[in-house]
């Protein structure tokens, strides 16, 4: 980072490739970039490992590989969450979530990379991706429980004079999910990376004794990692119990 | 902040999101998924067969010792009869041999009995005769009788 510059520059979008589609500006820009090397990333990981042509039933071919038993475990973690949290009934969801974890997991992870981009910084894709959420989770209420979706926002067991107070609470609690679900991700992302800019920015300035924030920093990347494996799943939880409302209501 | 700030490129972070991801989402759903999950039934269905083929030899392995129990025990039994047997007979052998003997020895002595009073009757009438000879041959030397006259 030159000097003078904001910590917030890191989050600048830069168009590489100027594409108009139907008067859209739909530029091909770093966030599309590093969107690319995301999904091609995860599609390889979980994906070439299994390729290998296996005929035969022996012990050999059923033996993992280094790669597979990695690949295996993200789809073991993500099985086991939604069995916790849906069960049984939450298979047909399973892709959903692995999609969203994985992307908003190598997205976050990616954003770690000096000089790469993070996309999961930027508020409109954090909402984008709630909002799908919302919108598939509140679709499927309505499918499976039709008119009776509503009910959701009826508290069981509760006095009828609390209703008209309690109901409004439980509406824009509902309605609010897609953006605390949006921006929790954003601002984690948004914080951790200017403040690592932030104390880069002291580790230039202080001369010899930039070695502290230097310090600092190498622990707060350890830290950011950990944040960025955290709120992919804060992330992918609240979706599974999202559909685990909307399957069960109450 | 540039993420509120440059709102003419939302518009391209919307699309090229939804580009990928659904791209992602549908390369997931119908190849990489269904993939791991043939891959992990396979190898499940591997272990399980293996772990009901254990069972069963483990099952055989219990016959066999029940088996070789059982027929240790029958040949036990069987060496506890011979030996028994054989220690009955032995006694009947040992005490008949005791008899005879015992029987052999009664005679025995009977007859050295026997001997001793027959010898003991011939040196008693031995005894006699020469007392009677010895008396007469006194009485005679005293009474000057014939020895062969006098009769005791």
């Amino acid at each position: 980072m030159a000097k003078g510059e904001s910590p917030l520059k890191q989050f600048e979008v830069q168009p590489i490739i100027d594409i108009n589609l139907f008067g859209f500006d739909v530029s091909f820009t770093n966030s599309a970039l590093w969107m690319t090397i995301t999904t091609l990333f995860i599609i390889g990981f979980f994906t070439l490992p299994f390729l290998k042509s296996s005929k035969t039933n022996s012990i050999e071919d059923l033996y993992p590989s280094r790669l597979q038993v990695a690949s295996e475990l993200g789809f073991n973690f993500i099985n086991s969450l939604i069995n916790d949290t849906i069960g049984k009934e939450g298979k047909k969801y399973f892709p959903l979530v692995f999609a969203l974890f994985m992307f908003i997991l190598f997205g976050n992870l990616f954003g770690m990379i000096p000089y790469s981009f993070t996309f999961t910084s930027h508020i409109i894709v954090t909402l984008a991706l709630a909002l799908g959420v919302f919108i598939f989770v509140t679709v499927l209420g309505f499918i499976k429980h039709g008119i009776k979706f509503f009910g959701f926002f009826v508290i069981p067991g509760l006095p009828i004079y609390m209703l008209p107070l309690l109901i409004p609470i439980e509406v824009i609690s509902y309605l609010s999910r897609p953006i605390s679900l949006s921006v929790r991700l954003f601002a984690n992302m948004l914080a951790g990376h200017t403040l690592l800019k932030v104390f880069a920015g002291f580790v230039s300035a202080l001369g010899f004794f930039g070695i502290l924030p230097l310090v600092f920093i190498i622990a707060l990347t350890g830290l950011e990692i950990l944040i960025a494996f955290l709120q992919a799943y804060v992330f992918a939880i609240l979706t599974c119990l999202y559909i685990n409302d909307a399957l069960h209501l109450h | 902040m540039p993420q509120l700030e440059q709102v003419e490129f939302f518009i391209s972070q919307l699309f090229w999101l939804g580009v990928f991801f659904v791209i992602l989402f549908l390369v997931l759903t119908y190849l990489t998924l269904p993939k791991i999950r043939a891959f992990l039934n396979k190898r499940e269905e591997f272990v399980q067969s293996h772990i009901s083929k254990q069972d069963e030899l483990i099952k055989k392995a219990e016959q066999l010792l029940e088996n070789y129990e059982a027929k240790l025990n029958e040949a036990k039994n069987q060496a506890n009869k011979i030996v028994n047997e054989a220690k009955e007979s032995a006694m009947v052998e040992s005490e008949k041999l005791v008899r005879a003997t015992e029987e052999k020895i009664q005679n025995e002595i009977k007859q050295t009995e026997e001997r001793v009073s027959q010898e003991k009757n011939l040196a008693l009438s031995e005894l006699n005769s020469q007392l009677k000879e010895s008396a007469s041959n006194f009485i005679s030397k005293i009474t000057n009788f014939d020895k062969d006259n006098i009769k005791i």
